[in-house]
């Protein structure tokens, strides 16, 4: 093992910099945490595996933190950086990448180290192709999202003194005026082993009673596509499963109602059984699924609930 | 009465309800249309019968910079980087006929395929050259992502490449005074900020409703000015070194799903599937 | 509001109206083409052969650069049972080497690249905007309206199509009658091109259009129809819409039960459907032609009616475009003098009547009528198939004289020689 490689991972939650830095366990080297926050919170960082963690302090507005990593990034030559997808990291990896004159590999499903450079995959064309490649720049950069990599479990006899940066001057200041919290329902959907998803096949919106039900008789989360969510607004955001929402590996999922387009079964495409209710026997849904029923959901779901309510 | 209209009228400029005028940039990408994405027998792709489109999200983003130019008596100018494909007429007038003022394009083949930050780089350089050739801009609007990669990176990086502040998830812009009241929609929280001049910011879906073209609309883009640029113009003859090797793209392998599917909604058919969802241990 | 004023608005992008537009541009005038489809084509479908000759002064050379299929050299023309078939089979070199006869054409493509030449010309075409109703200034016509939009111009040229609503919007006819119109059904078989000229028997570049009556249809009036395309087949069924609603079968049934009959499957086996589309036919002929203009306006191609079905061929592609170059020579005359009323229209269907497009319309007046005969969708092809059985059939029992056999296979048909003989005559008269 290399230990003057060094990895570099960064999230604005620890939860989710505890998965990158597993992912950079995977690969060899030194594993360098930079987080937000002060030293006293790095406990668990190195109990899940970094060997090393820069401390970012918690400016105002997040991505004050970018021209801080730049220059550390540029002192010390990490051969990757693995940033957390979300909307915030997808900037600031964007923003180190242009600096350095990278590409970011984005939303990696897998990584592998190779003798020069990262090999990675990732989904294209809303999940309709799959595509590898491999950095060649000296500084690898990529994005990996939730779920993706799982944290290593605690080692409480991993610990280190973290270190705090000292912020580098931001080029471009914004003044934060306001920061409200969204009303974010408490829904993990990841960490679901059922879930129930509705789509368009549901009439009305007073009808989701009914897929409640069947979700609470299965003890089943319950999400939805994405017209349901981001166009109808009958769900909220998190529950949306697809290309540009959540991605799930549930023991099973229950298709309601849904044609099964690409865009959505991405998020559902390594769950381990997949039961699809829908009346079009043509719906694509059925070349995707396990099991499926063709028939009015109306009818079917009444029957499915007597079923399971059954045998409980 | 006049003490009154000129009191409101301090009152207005002190709270910044003068606008500055906003000469805009919007950045799109034409890609071949997914729906008509052919999968031969090897899993690879082909994309021989493919209409090429204006991505979903770019539409977002020149709706946005059309409303802020109409708002403040400003301009925008459309502006890609792409493969022969961008020569197209069709293509041309869809982009024009949705409001921008005129068109600047860098055509050249060697774009095909190009990752996210290759085309950043292209972008900077032509938005450099509008600048040198007179053209001062105040704004430069992205799309979240593009149609094909939604890899949700070239505007971030655009902004870094020519000095701009940044932002993405862009959920509502707000002219005010020599500046931007800007909204971000991030998955937990909502941030408000003031973003100065010029900046370079990526909307999202949220931000508005694309209008649909018209068919003066597109009388109309047939007749307004478009600007062909090769790398060579842009003094990149040797091209640009891509950031990663494209290594293969393929249709991704299907999970070899059971497939058993009954047709009917007799109970009799929801106690087989019961039956069958109990010996994989559900419940 | 925009001044921009045009001199010819042509409203409907298919081969009548991207001719008239090209013509008219050609000769410098300006005008606009605007078409529903998103693309040019996307909302036709070829039914028949494309007799292309016409074109060939409009754009020299144009079988060269423009995307057709194949070159026809086989015409079949066939009655259909349950289980046998008898026709007439023509083939001939001659229209495989230039200046060719019939193409087969696929109308995404072609409707596209005939309307792009149209563009080059100097058209202005509009894609994806549907014409909701015509301007009027007075008593003439002076534009059209889509959506919030009304555009203005010296006159309009309606190329809108079978059902044709803005001859209809102008007074120039009434509703069409479901006799006068027929629905087509097509399915794109793709197959690949080796297998297609080792199937058909063709070489390189040709083609066959095929064509049968009688059991395709299951007794409605219509017929089948196959046309070979380089890597494809163009294969479906046209049915009288009266008809079809009296004998209350689904088209689609109708078209996929032909697809899978025991003499066709073999011709599409092994294939992969690839599209499939319904679009409207005019079968009326003379009878169901609208006026063909009014002050500001002429009408043209499968609007004006303009489709021929002789049994043997049908043609409407070549009509279209035939109609569509009188139309444009009358707008350049209306445009020069002036006068965009009764003169013009005068001028239109005095070119019309001179040039093959009335000239084949009059020739075969009486087939539509012929056409109804519901025997040649029931009985005569029994009847054919039946007598070339006994001709065939040769098991040891002793062969009867050919007269003996066709009076057994008329008996068993239902029909009398009187009414073969009579509808002989029609039949002949009507060609």
């Amino acid at each position: 093992m290399d230990t003057q490689r060094e990895i570099w991972v960064f999230a604005d939650k620890i939860a989710s910099s505890l998965e990158l830095i597993a992912a950079g366990r995977s690969l060899g080297g030194k594993v360098v945490a930079l987080t937000l926050g002060e030293p006293e919170t790095a406990a668990p960082l190195f109990q899940h595996g970094a060997d090393e963690v820069l401390c970012l302090g918690g400016p105002a507005l997040v991505e004050d933190v970018t021209e801080t990593i730049l220059e550390q990034i540029q002192a010390r030559n990490p051969v990757l950086l693995l940033v957390y997808a979300d909307r915030r990291g997808k900037l600031i990896a964007g923003r180190i990448a242009a600096a350095l004159g990278a590409t970011v590999m984005t939303d990696v499903r897998e990584i592998q180290a190779e003798e020069r450079g990262f090999k990675v995959v990732h989904m294209l064309y809303g999940g309709g192709a799959v595509r590898s490649e491999r950095s060649i720049t000296p500084c690898a950069i990529a994005t990996v999202a939730t779920g993706t990599f799982q944290a290593l479990p605690a080692d409480a006899s991993r610990h280190g003194v973290a270190m705090r940066l000292s912020p580098t001057e931001v080029r471009n200041p914004m003044k934060l005026i306001e920061r409200r919290k969204k009303a974010v329902s408490m829904v993990n959907l990841s960490a679901a082993r059922r879930v129930v998803g509705v789509g368009r096949g549901l009439a009305k919106l007073e009808d989701l009673a009914l897929i409640e039900k069947l979700a609470q008789t299965l003890e089943a989360e319950i999400a939805c596509t994405r017209p349901i969510s981001e166009g109808l607004n009958w769900l909220p955001r998190e529950r949306y499963l697809g290309v540009s929402g959540a991605v799930i590996k549930p023991d099973l999922y229950l298709a309601i109602g849904i044609s099964g387009q690409i865009q959505h079964m991405y998020g559902v495409a390594d769950a381990h059984c997949i039961v699809a209710v829908n009346k079009d026997k043509n719906a694509p849904i059925f070349q995707m699924a396990d099991y499926g029923i063709v028939g009015d959901l109306y009818k079917v779901v009444p029957l499915l609930i007597n079923a399971f309510q059954r045998i409980k | 009465m006049a003490t009154r209209f000129i009191s409101k009228a301090l009152v207005a400029i002190q709270a910044n309800h003068w606008r500055m005028t906003l000469n805009i940039i919007v950045c799109y990408k034409l890609s071949p249309d997914a729906e008509d994405l052919r999968i031969l027998p090897d899993r690879s792709l082909s994309f021989a019968e493919a209409e090429w489109r204006i991505g979903q999200y770019d539409l977002n983003a020149v709706e946005a910079g059309v409303s802020l130019a109409e708002a403040t008596g400003g301009t925008v100018t459309a502006l890609s980087v792409g493969p022969k494909e961008l020569e197209n007429s069709k293509a041309r007038k869809a982009i024009l006929s949705r409001g921008p003022h005129d068109l600047y394009q860098v055509v050249d083949d060697r774009l095909r395929d190009a990752d996210t930050h290759t085309t950043a780089q292209v972008l900077a350089v032509a938005i450099r050259k509008l600048s040198a050739n007179g053209y001062s801009f105040h704004l430069i609007l992205c799309g979240e992502g593009s149609a094909d990669l939604y890899a949700q990176q070239v505007g971030a990086q655009l902004g870094q490449l020519l000095g701009l502040p940044t932002l993405n998830a862009v959920a509502k812009i707000e002219p005010s005074g020599d500046h931007l009241i800007v909204e971000r929609a991030l998955e937990d929280e909502i941030e408000i900020l003031e973003v100065p001049l010029p900046a370079a910011l990526s909307v999202t879906t949220d931000i508005n409703l694309p209008r649909i073209p018209g068919m003066r609309d597109i009388l109309a883009a047939g007749k307004k000015p478009v600007t062909q640029w090769s790398l060579d113009d842009l003094g990149l003859s040797g091209g640009i070194r891509p950031g990663v090797e494209i290594l293969d793209t393929r249709a991704p392998l299907q999970v070899n799903r059971k497939r058993q599917i009954w047709e009917g909604e007799s109970e009799d058919m929801i106690n087989k599937l019961v039956a069958e969802l109990r010996k994989e241990g559900i419940p | 509001m925009g001044e921009e004023k045009f001199d010819v608005i042509v409203v409907g992008a298919g081969p009548a109206g991207s001719t008239a537009a090209l013509k008219l541009a050609q000769e410098g005038c300006s005008v606009a083409l605007i078409e529903r489809g998103e693309t040019p084509g996307a909302k036709n479908l070829s039914g028949s052969v494309l007799y292309g000759r016409c074109l060939e002064n409009l754009l020299p050379g144009f079988t060269a650069q423009a995307p057709i299929e194949r070159y026809v050299t086989n015409h079949i023309t066939t009655f259909l049972t349950a289980d046998a078939w008898f026709g007439l089979d023509y083939k001939t070199s001659v229209f495989g080497a230039p200046p060719y006869n019939g193409y087969t054409v696929l109308r995404a493509k072609f409707d596209r690249w005939l309307a792009d030449k149209a563009e080059e010309a100097g058209v202005m075409l509009v894609s994806g905007i549907r014409v909701d109703s015509l301007a009027r200034t007075g008593e003439r016509i002076s534009g059209v309206v889509a959506g919030k939009d009304t555009l203005l111009a010296d006159m309009v040229i309606a190329a809108d199509g079978a059902n044709s609503f803005l001859a209809q919007q102008a007074g120039l006819r009434g509703r069409i009658q479901p006799k006068h119109i027929a629905l087509g059904v097509k399915s794109l078989v793709s197959l690949p091109r080796a297998t297609i000229e080792d199937r058909f028997h063709l070489s390189s570049e040709e083609g066959t259009a095929y064509a049968w009556v009688g059991e395709v249809t299951k007794g409605v009036a219509g017929g089948g129809f196959l046309y070979t395309n380089l890597e494809s087949l163009s294969v479906g069924v046209v049915m009288r819409l009266d008809d079809l609603k009296k004998s209350r079968q689904e088209a689609a049934q109708v078209a996929d039960d032909f697809l899978h009959h025991p003499l066709i499957a073999p011709l599409v086996r092994g294939g992969e459907l690839i599209e499939y589309g319904a679009h409207l036919v005019p079968e009326g002929g003379l009878e169901m032609m609208p006026q063909l203009g009014m002050p500001g306006m002429l009408v043209v191609g499968d609007a004006a009616g303009f489709t021929l079905n002789t049994a043997l061929m049908v043609r409407g592609m070549d009509l279209a475009i035939g109609s569509g170059l009188a139309a444009a020579q009358a707008a350049l005359k209306a445009i020069a003098s002036r006068d965009f009323g009764d003169g013009m229209i005068n001028t239109y269907t005095d070119l019309l009547e001179k040039s093959f497009v009335m000239k084949d319309m009059r020739t075969y007046a009486r087939m539509p009528a012929f056409l109804e005969t519901d025997r040649l969708y029931k009985q005569y092809p029994a009847f054919v198939t039946e007598l070339m059985r006994r001709i065939f059939l040769t098991d040891g029992t002793p062969k009867e004289h050919v007269f003996v056999s066709a009076m057994q296979a008329l008996k068993s048909s239902g029909m009398s020689l009187w009414t073969l003989a009579a509808d002989c005559w029609k039949g002949l008269r009507a060609l």
